[in-house]
């Protein structure tokens, strides 16, 4: 190996490293047995996921959280789909200026759409509602759905459909039976984005959320605004724990169909 | 097959979210942290049990625009808060906030007419202070806001609120003007005295828990911040010291949002939180002393105690009381416009 | 013309386009009733006051300087977060594309892996590790390498450590899949040739992975410009944001026309950049949808 190939390894790895460091300081902090955060912690306990557990408040944050990241990934998973299959269908320059639209979620700066949302909310009383919340997030997520199941279907070969419905299956019937499974791998990985997505908005639920519909993500902000103590590194170390596992089985249960695929 | 999964945890969640909304209930804010806690202890928890309803609570260390958009849309989410007096007046005035009916708040008969306002109660009062490292100026810290200024005789980091609210009157002190000339406030001498520190200020902090924090992890060396937020620092051991001289006495008051969802039950739950015994609580939670001064006289309250308070006479003299009425003119309002352009050339 | 016999494929056109609207509609009436809708609001808003037209609300980013400095001051942070992810991110990204498939996996890996941690949290990590007597600044003096503690945190510089961790992998990620196309035999020809590498990298890989370059330095620049909480954490108070600067108005002075405005400028600013980067490459590719 070369010299600069070298220096250009150790480079990367680097950045890696870097990419690690906040993980690496967040997880040891969550166990600590001191008030403030410090690192290292001076002493160690379990008392800040006791804290998090044991708080009516947290749980009920969390039950908001986990309830509108669930619904609106699928919600958004089941349109965005749609949609995306629709854009991939078409080929006019109407249609592809509506795609554009329809990525204005992820382009439009989020304050500017926080406050958007609120104003739209604050006219029809959608305030600080689960409906409200599962809504926003919909739309948020669809971007992700839809760049992910388009470039699905770009590799996808569209004279199967058309074989298909030679055969005389409706089209509906063939999205499911033919499409759908190939496309699979995109959708999954559209709807775990817009669950990660929806899990960690943190802006417009400041704007949004509130009574009793809060999200974790804003209470975790309010909390950081008015007391710094190490329950947002165990909540956030949960989190981080929760994500990754859900990655992993998605990626494990990928591959286990990859290979009976392949075995077939 | 995993999408059909999370159905039945979406209805398990909302079926546990509407369980909880059943009793009678309102939704106190107030402005979160170590002196929420305390007041669930000290007031929310008992006043809750005493009527037998459910006090949920919200946190918002500034509440004024929550309160403007809330009323603005005619269907708030809050009753009963918890914010600087100045927030009920001007609400009140702009038709946010409900005049109260003195009927309904018997225990009021207690407190001196000149805290109450016709849309509030007092809560409680705390205080702006010096707080100061002491690893770093051992025990002769800086002991006034001339000292605070003087960055040859103190050199070392320092903090402030980035908010003009005390801390103009801290540089007019600084700059020599007599405490009981402060008001109305020079605000352009104010300016300019605190141009003078601005390369001194490490951070213009924004948030109790953010002070706190930098007092504890040592990242300032000296910075004006709430003696409750100072003090819960000291208790974890760290080397902080602080001085109520100069300090700037505030208090917070309990008023009722107009339109508020729960309005009978926020009436009851504002009269029994101003009681004395309930008042009294206080101290035995946090450093912040009690809005009701009945509460001095329940026996509750050691000799003791009560010198540790802002609000007790001896304390009370050192301080300047904070001029509600001049923040809350067009010059105060000014004044707070101004803040954003000095912050950030 | 209903009457008219109905040419099959004309009506197995219509068909379709209608199919397209149907499977459409529900994605695009989320978007305009949350997103288009109140955008338009915000215009309408942004020209209007007490009940007549008015330009007073962009009059002020002529006047007052707050304004037209925070703008300053957020395009200054976009162009360096976005230097500092190109340079940080290319080589990730290079190695990544030419590992085997194990290792490119694990690079990538680690690159989103920082996103599953809540961006809040990830702020006071940085803020733990940068302060006074934080990590850094204990083994820099432990070291002897310097005697005053630096200022790295409550500053633009903290604020740009932890933007360009958030958005790294809104670099690396478009860079990865566009230097993943780019045929192995292409640069071995070149070497082959005679080219030393560097050479070789320079007139054949950096001008094939061009687009995936200027995808990441949009999708970065542009999140930058949008950027709201890590700075409100992390700059001590000093570092302004357009967002902060809308955000403020709205909540402490409730003025929604000055909002507006700053808003819509913001919104301009955006737009225009994606203008200008899809003449050379297509939008779809920006966002990942090739």
């Amino acid at each position: 190996m070369t010299l600069p190939k070298i220096l250009l390894r150790v480079f990367v790895g680097l950045v890696l490293l870097w990419l690690m460091i906040p993980i690496v300081i967040i997880v040891p902090m969550s166990f600590s047995g001191a008030r403030f955060l410090a690192f290292p912690p001076p002493s160690w306990s379990l008392r800040w996921y006791e804290a998090y557990l044991a708080s009516p408040a947290w749980m009920q944050a969390t039950r908001v959280s986990l309830t509108v990241a669930v619904s609106s990934a699928v919600i958004a998973t089941v349109m965005g789909t749609a949609a995306a299959y629709a854009l991939n269908l078409a080929n006019s320059r109407l249609v592809r200026s509506l795609q554009v639209v329809l990525m204005l979620p992820l382009v439009v700066p989020i304050v500017i759409t926080a406050v958007g949302v609120f104003l739209v909310y604050a006219n029809v009383g959608l305030l600080a509602t689960m409906t409200g919340l599962i809504l926003a997030n919909v739309m948020l997520g669809l971007p992700y759905v839809i760049t992910s199941v388009l470039v699905g279907l770009r590799k996808f070969d569209p004279a199967q459909e058309m074989v298909s419905r030679s055969l005389g299956m409706n089209r509906l019937r063939t999205f499911f039976i033919v499409t759908l499974p190939q496309i699979r791998p995109s959708v999954i990985t559209g709807l775990l984005f817009a669950f990660i997505s929806a899990l960690d908005e943190t802006v417009v639920a400041l704007f949004i959320s509130g009574g009793q519909y809060q999200t974790l993500t804003k209470r975790m902000f309010t909390a950081l605004r008015d007391e710094i103590d190490p329950t947002i590194a165990s909540i956030s170390t949960l989190l981080t724990a929760v994500s990754f596992l859900v990655v992993m089985l998605v990626a494990l249960s990928a591959r286990r169909e990859h290979r009976q695929n392949a075995a077939s | 097959m995993r999408v059909t999964l999370s159905i039945p945890m979406i209805t398990a969640a909302l079926l546990l979210s509407a369980a909880a909304a059943s009793a009678e209930q309102i939704t106190f804010v107030s402005q979160g942290g170590a002196y929420q806690e305390a007041q669930t202890k000290a007031i929310l928890d008992p006043v809750a049990k005493l009527l037998g309803i459910t006090v949920n609570q919200d946190s918002s260390p500034d509440a004024w625009p929550v309160l403007k958009t809330q009323t603005a849309t005619g269907k708030p989410v809050w009753d009963v808060i918890d914010t600087p007096t100045k927030d009920c007046i001007r609400g009140g005035e702009q038709g946010m906030i409900e005049k109260l009916d003195f009927s309904k708040v018997p225990n009021a008969a207690d407190i001196p007419a000149e805290y109450k306002t016709a849309y509030s109660v007092p809560y409680e009062f705390y205080s702006s202070v010096l707080a100061f490292n002491k690893k770093k100026y051992g025990e002769n810290g800086p002991k006034s806001w001339a000292d605070f200024w003087d960055v040859k005789k103190f050199p070392g980091t320092r903090a402030l609120r980035s908010h003009p609210m005390a801390t103009l009157e801290a540089a007019l002190l600084a700059d020599g003007v007599p405490a009981d000339k402060l008001y109305p406030l020079d605000v352009d001498r104010a300016f300019k005295k605190l141009e003078e520190l601005k390369p001194h200020v490490t951070v213009w902090w924004t948030s109790g828990a953010q002070s706190a924090q930098l007092l504890a992890d040592g990242e300032i060396d000296m910075e004006m911040a709430w003696n409750g937020r100072v003090t819960a620092v000291i208790k974890e051991g760290a080397p902080v010291g602080y001085t109520f001289n100069q300090g700037f006495l505030q208090e917070t008051s309990l008023c009722i949002l107009k339109g508020a969802p729960n309005l009978e039950t926020a009436y009851k739950f504002l009269n029994a939180a101003i009681s004395a015994d309930i008042q009294a609580n206080f101290p035995a939670y946090i450093d912040y002393g009690p809005g009701n001064p009945a509460a001095y006289k329940t026996g509750k309250i050691s000799p003791e105690r009560a010198a540790q308070m802002p609000s007790s006479p001896e304390n009370a003299a050192k301080q300047v009381l904070i001029s509600v009425a001049w923040w809350s003119s067009p010059a105060g309002e000014e004044a707070q416009k101004r803040w954003a352009s000095f912050i950030q050339k | 013309m209903s009457m008219s016999p109905i040419n099959p494929s004309v009506a197995h056109d219509r068909r379709e386009r209608r199919l397209v609207l149907l499977l459409l509609a529900p994605a695009l009436v989320v978007v305009g009733c949350l997103l288009v809708v109140p955008l338009g609001w915000l215009a309408w808003q942004s020209v209007r006051q007490e009940g007549g037209f008015t330009l007073a609300h962009y009059a002020r980013f002529l006047t007052d300087d707050v304004y037209w400095m925070t703008f300053l001051q957020t395009f200054r942070m976009a162009f360096i977060v976005t230097a500092a992810a190109l340079i940080l991110g290319y080589p990730v990204a290079y190695v990544a594309a030419g590992a085997s498939r194990r290792w490119s996996i694990f690079i990538l890996a680690m690159v989103v892996l920082p996103f599953w941690t809540s961006v809040l949290v990830r702020a006071y990590a940085w803020l733990i590790l940068l302060q006074r007597r934080g990590l850094v600044n204990s083994a820099l003096t432990d070291l002897g390498l310097i005697d005053a503690p630096l200022t790295l945190v409550n500053n633009e510089f903290g604020t740009i450590v932890a933007t360009v961790h958030i958005l790294l992998p809104f670099m690396v990620l478009p860079l990865y899949a566009t230097m993943q196309k780019i045929p192995p035999e292409l640069t071995m020809a070149g070497s082959s040739l005679g080219g030393t590498p560097l050479h070789v990298f320079l007139r054949v890989f950096l001008p094939l992975s061009l687009p995936g370059v200027v995808a990441g330095m949009v999708l970065v620049f542009v999140l930058t410009l949008g950027f709201y909480i890590t700075p409100e954490l992390l700059g001590g108070g000093r570092t302004y944001m357009v967002s902060m600067l809308v955000s403020r108005n709205i909540e402490v002075y409730n003025e929604w026309g000055a909002a507006s405005s700053i808003s819509v400028v913001l919104l301009a600013c955006v737009f225009f950049i994606f203008r200008i980067a899809s003449l050379v490459i297509p939008f779809e590719r920006i966002m990942g949808a090739r």
